[in-house]
């Protein structure tokens, strides 16, 4: 792999020598089959890797100088052994997150990661503010059991982040999601994305993922969201994110900007720059989304050496390099230097290719079947 | 004697990069901190069994163009990293 690296002339100094973060899948199993689930039906969906093997890949990554870990899964808060693993990476130096469907957390497991001190937040999926919009997807009695999991890690005082994945049957309840959450609840912030083409997603498309018209709902309301509780609601992608960076492409065109810096190419994605994923069964993948490219299996390959010289993984980061007017599906688009391409996840899954733009999040597929930018309509 | 001879937090990570520059990173505050080449090398020499001049005794033969303050600048630094947890002397049983 050195060697093809080397030939490649990739200047390694423009990353990392290690990861700084790494996305653990802990576990391939999950109490829910939640129907937009990114997981299952993927690549991912593998057999889970005793506690062990997930010991010594942490020496490893203490070795590297790794300063967190994300699990997620699955549903991480299903292993009979998460005090170990956690205890396994404080021991290791290491501060970590958990992501999860919330219905799991007791106060025991809380207590525990409060004492850790080690944890920068428990994530919990909350989709409505009451349990039939919630369960629509998820299933009956989860709402209840994930409110009373964000419940009792406020009583632990450990950190809590919500995120709200928007789709056709809670696109009408924003308002009351926000108000759950931030003023009910009493969070400081949520975060929001919406249903993607992957895993059970992809089997469910029709009934979850959100038209052109629900989709200009959402960033609508989403902004007017904005107006009232300001940056308490964020999103790095989805409805929120796009309403927000089409705004910006927009306003790009009508001044008439030559280009918007650091745009034009497929730059959609700095994860690999930073962070690298593992999936329940060992293997060292690039992104917990891109699950089919293996890069190779913890505690067999080195962690560094995939890191700085796996050609599958410089791949993806020289993504960068590649013009959109490279494709077809960019030709003649008045936002081609306004643009990053977006998620290469996203791309693969629709499309079965990496190196190419996303049509997911295609301003222009967006108003060519009808859509309209939020600002429009708030005005 | 441990009194003078600091040693660094075993808690801390020390994140190189291939310019030679580096990160601290305290898992128990998330805090981080940026350290120069000559920083780095401090830091891999507080292991206990030097004294302050000892370490500024490395940082003069292994660095080029020394200023006459280098050994405030030395003590400074320790101090620092002390006063940041990042670093201490061992405590005699």
């Amino acid at each position: 792999m050195t060697q093809a690296a080397a030939s490649l002339g990739r200047e390694q100094a423009r990353v990392m020598r290690t990861p700084k973060s790494v996305d653990i899948d802990i576990t391939d199993r999950c109490n829910l089959r939640c129907r937009y689930c990114y997981f299952f039906s993927s690549s991912a969906d593998v057999k889970d890797l005793p506690q062990e093997e997930w010991l010594k890949f942490f020496e490893e990554l203490n070795r590297c100088a790794v300063t967190a870990a994300c699990l997620a899964g699955g549903e991480p808060f299903i292993r009979d052994d998460l005090k170990d693993i956690l205890a396994g990476i404080v021991r290791n130096r290491m501060r970590f997150s958990i992501l999860s469907n919330g219905t799991l957390i007791n106060d025991d497991i809380a207590a525990f990661i409060a004492s850790t001190r080690r944890c920068d937040y428990v994530q919990v999926s909350i989709d409505g503010s009451i349990p039939i919009t919630h369960d629509s997807f998820r299933g009956k009695g989860s709402f209840y059991k994930a409110v009373e999991g964000i419940r009792c890690l406020q009583r632990n005082k450990v950190a809590v982040a919500v995120r709200v994945t928007i789709h056709r049957q809670n696109v009408h309840d924003l308002e009351n999601i926000a108000k759950l959450l931030l003023e009910d609840i009493g969070l400081p912030a949520f975060s929001t994305n919406s249903a993607g083409y992957m895993g059970l997603c992809q089997k469910n498309t029709e009934q979850v993922q959100l038209s052109t018209e629900d989709r200009h709902l959402a960033m609508t309301t989403l902004l007017k969201l904005i107006k009232k509780y300001g940056e308490r609601i964020n999103a790095a992608a989805g409805p929120l994110a796009e309403a927000r960076g089409w705004r910006e492409m927009e306003e790009a065109r009508r001044r008439g900007l030559e280009s918007l810096p650091g745009r034009g190419t497929l730059v959609g994605c700095g994860c690999t720059f930073d962070k690298i994923a593992v999936r329940a069964d060992g293997v060292i993948v690039p992104c917990n989304m891109l699950s089919h490219i293996e890069l190779g299996r913890i505690n067999t390959d080195s962690l560094a050496d995939i890191w700085q010289n796996h050609e599958a993984l410089w791949k993806i980061r020289e993504r960068r390099a590649i013009p959109l007017s490279r494709f077809d599906f960019c030709r003649g688009c008045d936002y081609i230097h306004y643009c990053t391409g977006n998620c290469p996840a996203l791309a693969y899954s629709l499309l079965g290719e990496v190196d190419h733009p996303s049509p997911d999040a295609c301003l222009r597929k967006y108003l060519a079947e009808g859509g309209k930018l939020a600002e429009e309509a708030a005005d | 004697m441990a009194e003078d001879k600091p040693v660094v937090n075993p808690s801390v990570i020390l994140r190189e990069e291939f310019d030679d520059w580096a990160v601290l990173f305290d898992p128990d505050t998330a805090e981080g901190y940026a350290l120069n080449p000559v920083g780095v090398l401090i830091w891999k020499h507080l292991d206990g069994s030097r004294t302050v001049d000892e370490v500024v005794g490395v940082v003069k033969v292994n660095c080029e163009d020394v200023p006459p303050e280098v050994a405030d600048h030395c003590r400074e630094f320790i101090a620092d990293l002390v006063k940041q947890g990042l670093a201490g002397y061992e405590v005699a049983k």
